[in-house]
């Protein structure tokens, strides 16, 4: 009786799709990925980077269950601290060495952060819509500010200088970016893992579910949700400085629209947001079709975002995969 | 101050309440929406859209007058949203406060996508000769369109005015606001009542669309900027506060107005954003509180 508790927790349930072996066969997929497909490096980015983003949103959007609409601010700032300190005449002697353009990525993590404590703190009291609401608010500001200020560039926006080359490495070089892109999955794929096994991993999952009931446990509901936003925030820079180095221009309209926000959001629900792999799974799902239909829609992309999120929301609540672990249990319970 | 400052605060006042009107025919629906719903619906700008690109395709392939369409756009708009409502909101049993945001957001995608394939991304507008000119009262200029507008508002909010406080009809959509097992049990078809509500919503934001086109450019993704004007008015006034979202509308008209001739033009949008965060982080309940009635 006292050893059932521990014994089925730690027996590794076979057939599920939450566990360690589905990470590893993604991210070996992944690793596969440029030496098959070397010609659509872009395409590899890009999903890539847009796994990370939807796992770095996941963190509060599915952990902690606060659905933020705002993110693209995080990524943005991210990017124009990584394009802004780029070049080494930007930054004090000292620190222009051969790691120059990662200052800038340093940097917007820590302003993320910061902008993401503050945020949090202001905003957490508000419960469901209306903190979704007033992420829309906060990151509309953040985006005025960067259209009216000039040291951002305004509307036009952001060149990235010539970039010194950290260990020989040219960081325009597609395959140099398709593998920092892997790093950024990669590192945001086992900080989920770690957070989930975690003290806080199990805090944040009591908040998502019931809030109150969490308090009457000693958790602090409010000091949770303010950890994950941090933690997102810091990867969502970290990821928008990499975005940047892809984009090599962009422009507030590009990075911190809405729609991106949006995007970002969609892709980790419609994959999944209460698993890890789920948003990885959504992004990677998501790319694919964008690809299909790109010549049917061109620039009406969202379209198909749009009816998968219609879909998911009718038909399969936990998303794709949430579908895999129904099969999944069906086909364990059939045996 | 001197006669000039004076006209010229004026003026910005005018012009201000002009554009707070439609901001309020846009926040009612929303706000009709959430105070029967208790949803917020994230794909009403979209509708809005909808009843611009409706004037538009109107113009170009009949060249019919722009206020015309709204025979066309408001029924539209209303079956659009009772559909909607139907088949896929109710769906959605106890799940309706997270999904219907899913959901209105894959809706609002669905539609600026559609229009996008349909019309292409260029911002597009309409000429009619009389929406450009101006009336002038005692030094204030005031274009034409804008107080088609506004009378349009006017007319339209008062509608619901009348249905909701005197006729059977709004009896219902009152007690289903209320108290909806209550209604249900009182013999009110609430389903049915939902529907028309979300349908009335949708068409108050396809009229705004419509009495908006003659004074501006549209294209596809236009209503990411007026659903946030409507969250901004629905908020200021409290959620599902019919009166509140009136005055609401008025108030983030004038706030905009008035900021942008007396302190930046850039930071026009911004005004609002903050008043609007101000208001939810202080009170989520509304400027005007439980003082004035609701629905």
């Amino acid at each position: 009786m006292t050893a059932l508790a521990p014994t089925s927790a730690a027996r590794p349930r076979a057939l599920t799709f939450g566990n360690v072996w589905l990470s590893a066969v993604l991210v070996a997929i992944l690793f596969i990925y440029p030496f098959v497909f070397g010609k659509t490096l872009n395409f590899g980015i890009s999903t890539l980077l847009f796994a990370g983003f939807a796992m770095s949103w996941n963190i509060l959007g599915g952990w902690a269950g606060q659905t933020s609409l705002g993110h693209a601010a995080l990524l943005g700032i991210g990017a124009y601290s990584m394009t802004l300190l780029a070049t080494p005449e930007r930054l004090p002697p000292f620190l222009s060495s051969p790691l120059a353009p990662w200052w800038g990525t340093l940097v917007g993590m820590v302003v993320a952060v910061a902008v993401a404590a503050v945020w949090g703190w202001l905003t957490f009291r508000l419960q469901g819509s209306y903190f979704a609401l007033s992420t829309i608010a906060v990151a509309l500001v953040i985006r005025l500010i960067a259209i009216n200020s000039n040291w951002t560039g305004g509307a036009e926006g952001l060149f990235m200088p010539d970039l010194p080359r950290p260990f020989g490495l040219d960081l325009f070089d597609r395959k140099v970016e398709y593998w920092l892109a892997f790093a950024f999955v990669l590192l945001t794929l086992v900080i989920t893992h770690l957070i989930r096994r975690s003290r806080m991993g199990y805090a944040l999952q009591a908040v998502r579910e019931d809030e109150d009931g969490a308090r009457a446990l000693g958790i602090d509901p409010a000091r949770m949700k303010l950890l994950a936003f941090m933690l997102s925030a810091a990867l969502m820079a970290l990821g928008g400085s990499l975005y940047a180095l892809y984009l090599q221009a962009f422009e507030p309209h590009t990075i911190l629209e809405l729609p991106l926000s949006i995007q970002i959001a969609l892709l980790a629900i419609i994959g999944g947001r209460t698993t890890i792999q789920g948003p990885l799974i959504g992004a990677l799902v998501l790319s694919i079709f964008g690809e299909v239909f790109r010549n049917v829609f061109s620039s009406a992309n969202l379209l198909i975002y749009g009816v998968l999120i219609l879909l998911v929301t009718l038909f399969a609540p936990s998303g794709i995969m949430g579908l895999f672990q129904r099969a999944g249990s069906k086909l364990g319970t059939a045996r | 101050m001197d006669q000039v400052a004076v006209t010229a605060f004026f003026q910005t006042l005018v012009q201000g309440l002009l554009t707070g009107g439609l901001y309020a025919l846009i926040g009612t629906g929303l706000s009709l929406i959430f105070g029967v719903m208790k949803i917020i619906n994230f794909a009403h700008g979209d509708f809005l859209a909808i009843g611009m690109f409706i004037t538009l395709a109107l113009f170009k392939a009949f060249n019919l007058d722009p206020y015309l369409s709204l025979l066309v756009a408001a029924p539209f708009g209303f079956a659009l949203g009772y559909l909607i409502q139907r088949f896929v909101l109710a769906r959605l049993g106890d799940r309706l406060g997270e999904g219907s945001l899913l959901a209105t957001l894959g809706l609002g995608l669905i539609i600026s996508n559609t229009l996008l394939l349909g019309f292409g991304a260029q911002p597009q507008s309409i000429n009619v000769p009389y929406a450009i000119n101006t009336l002038k009262f005692a030094g204030v200029q005031v274009s034409v369109s804008l107080l088609i507008a506004g009378l349009g508002t006017v007319l339209a909010i008062s509608a619901l005015n009348l249905v909701l406080y005197r006729t059977e009809l709004g009896r219902a959509i009152r007690a289903t606001a209320q108290n909806p097992l209550g209604a249900e049990l009182q013999g009110v078809k609430t389903s049915n009542i939902q529907a028309i509500v979300f349908g009335v919503g949708v068409s108050f934001a396809a009229i705004a669309g419509v009495l908006l086109m003659p004074l501006l450019y549209t294209f596809p993704t236009v209503g990411e900027n007026y659903v946030t004007k409507a969250f901004i008015v629905t908020v200021l006034g409290g959620l599902g506060n019919l009166p509140g979202a009136v005055v609401g509308g008025l108030v983030l008209g004038v706030i905009e107005s008035l900021g942008a001739f007396y302190i930046s033009n850039n930071y026009r949008d911004a005004y609002g954003l903050i008043v609007f965060l101000l208001v939810l982080l202080l009170r989520p309940e509304g400027l005007f509180g439980r003082t004035v009635k609701r629905v």
